[in-house]
């Protein structure tokens, strides 16, 4: 079976970096992930479905990094996230303006930014 | 198969080279032969590790180290596995003897990146993890690691006292070893004191960016009929790969590759963890030894931190754990580290490791990881 083309790494990322959206793929097992790739790691399915992912979902790791990864020199200090989606699935990203203790927790909702800055960028949810 | 040995090991000072990768390679790789007392015309083939050696603006090293060496007809080629380059190095030279395809072989790992800056270090560093994925969305290497941390402290408590333990431990036996970047003991309080550099790691929970290089000669056993020093045999050798991506995993709390390279190692030795009188564990952050000694099956997980505090893989203990100081003192030049730490377990059976010298040793084991995990390597060396 010919599996359907993920598109391009570059494709992927400058449809988040335009906020256009962030767009994931999910195996008939229910893996889903935003990786690209051409088969799925979990079950060998070729048939993955490109899937809008809605950018919602809580923290399962955080980290603040007071030294920054090469593109974020100006964001220091920030948090480099993994969240799960609602949508099933993990995605790694980074929330903004993190002072070093506190301001985070496992298990916070966060939501997607759009918008013109490097990488998927996340925020806290404002508690409902 | 045929039993396989290391038959000589060596490797320079770890730190900051003056030389290059490429001459550092040749000048370890000479003083391993040399040890073994072998003709280096013997070496069938070498496998090399320099995954950075782009930033000294050379590849394809292989051939002008084994020039260097005398023995320009030798096949050679690279072996990139991020941190485990020189561990996935020994596996294939392990392969090729243990397979008759060769009777000895030539393993040698180097990394020189301390005539860069650390910006353009960390630059390269990160070109090991997923780079569209992780590192542009903002990972660095520590914060990928200090992510795994964050999720051991949430599953099971994990406390900075027990990552500091470690941290206490590594570079007091880092102290005992004459080729450690770091030879310098710390306590608890300067450990506690040091900068967040991504929460809830510090700079004392991180290796340093070191330069060092290391090389092991392996050879079948019916090749080496008198060894000139006390070998190393190969009881296990064994790679494991996993999901590349720290964000794709079912547990952030354990590494998959180690699990399953710890399992299908301790089978093939035919022994149990609590048989090995050592270990040298990939501790490139303090959490990473923790997370290692739990996946190798040395303690139930979440129990790691606390065994840590008490003692037990201290050089004294009852699992001593890196006594050549690890990764976190030693030093982590990347593509010598795996070699590296083979060479500590030659060092250790030959009577050879001086004030760090764990009595009455006869069973070691290796683990060494590519990046969080994507590749790693455990190995079980014995006595003859």
């Amino acid at each position: 079976m010919v599996a359907p083309d993920p598109g391009t790494i570059e494709g992927l990322r400058a449809s988040y970096e335009r906020g256009e959206g962030l767009v994931g793929f999910r195996s008939a097992c229910g893996f889903v992930t935003a990786t690209w790739g051409l088969v799925c790691p979990a079950c060998g399915a070729r048939d993955l479905e490109r899937t809008p992912l809605s950018g919602r979902g809580r923290l399962v790791a955080f980290t603040v990094q007071t030294v920054p990864a090469d593109e974020f020199l100006n964001e220091a200090p920030y948090a480099y996230v993994l969240v799960a989606l609602d949508e099933g699935g993990r995605i790694s990203g980074w929330i903004a303006g993190t002072p070093p203790e506190g301001a985070l927790a496992l298990g916070d909702r966060v939501r997607w930014v759009p918008g013109y800055k490097t990488g998927v960028q996340f925020e806290r949810e404002p508690a409902p | 198969m045929r039993e396989t040995w290391v038959v000589g090991a060596a490797t320079n000072r770890f730190g900051r080279m003056a030389e290059t990768g490429r001459e550092a390679a040749a000048r370890v790789a000479l003083a391993a032969i040399d040890r073994a007392g072998i003709d280096p015309k013997r070496i069938g083939y070498t496998f090399v590790a320099n995954c950075f050696g782009v930033a000294e603006r050379q590849a394809h090293v292989g051939p002008l180290i084994n020039t260097a060496l005398g023995i320009p007809d030798v096949p050679s080629c690279a072996i990139e596995s991020a941190c485990s380059s020189s561990s996935a190095a020994l596996h294939e030279a392990w392969v090729h003897v243990a397979g008759g395809f060769a009777d000895a072989a030539l393993v040698v790992g180097a990394e020189r990146l301390s005539h860069l800056d650390t910006l353009a270090a960390t630059s390269y560093f990160a070109m090991g993890a997923d780079y569209p994925f992780e590192t542009r969305n903002g990972a660095t290497f520590p914060g990928l690691y200090a992510a795994i941390a964050s999720a051991h402290r949430a599953a099971y408590g994990t406390r900075p006292e027990e990552l500091g333990a470690v941290a206490v431990k590594n570079h007091a036996n880092g102290a005992r070893n004459p080729n450690a970047h770091f030879q310098k003991p710390i306590t608890l309080d300067t450990y506690l004191a040091s900068p967040v550099i991504a929460s809830p790691l510090r700079l004392f929970d991180c290796c340093p960016f070191s330069d060092g290089a290391a090389a092991l000669v392996v050879a079948a056993r019916e090749a080496v009929p008198r060894p000139a020093a006390e070998p190393l045999v190969i009881r296990a050798s064994v790679r494991t790969g996993s999901v590349a991506d720290l964000h794709d995993r079912a547990s952030l709390t354990s590494l998959p590759a180690t699990v399953r390279a710890g399992r299908l190692a301790f089978e093939r030795a035919g022994v149990r963890p609590p048989a090995i009188d050592f270990a040298e564990l990939h501790d490139c952050f303090t959490i990473a030894e923790l997370v290692a000694l739990e996946d190798l099956g040395f303690y139930p997980a979440g129990a790691a931190g606390r065994a840590t505090v008490e003692g037990e893989t201290a050089l004294d203990g009852r699992l001593p754990v890196n006594p050549s100081g690890g990764l976190k003192a030693k030093g982590h030049p990347i593509s010598a580290t795996g070699a590296a730490q083979v060479v500590e377990v030659f060092e250790q059976f030959n009577g050879t490791a001086g004030r760090r010298a764990v009595p009455r040793a006869e069973l070691a084991l290796t683990h060494n990881v590519g990046a969080t995990g994507g590749s790693c390597s455990v190995h079980i060396f014995g006595r003859r």
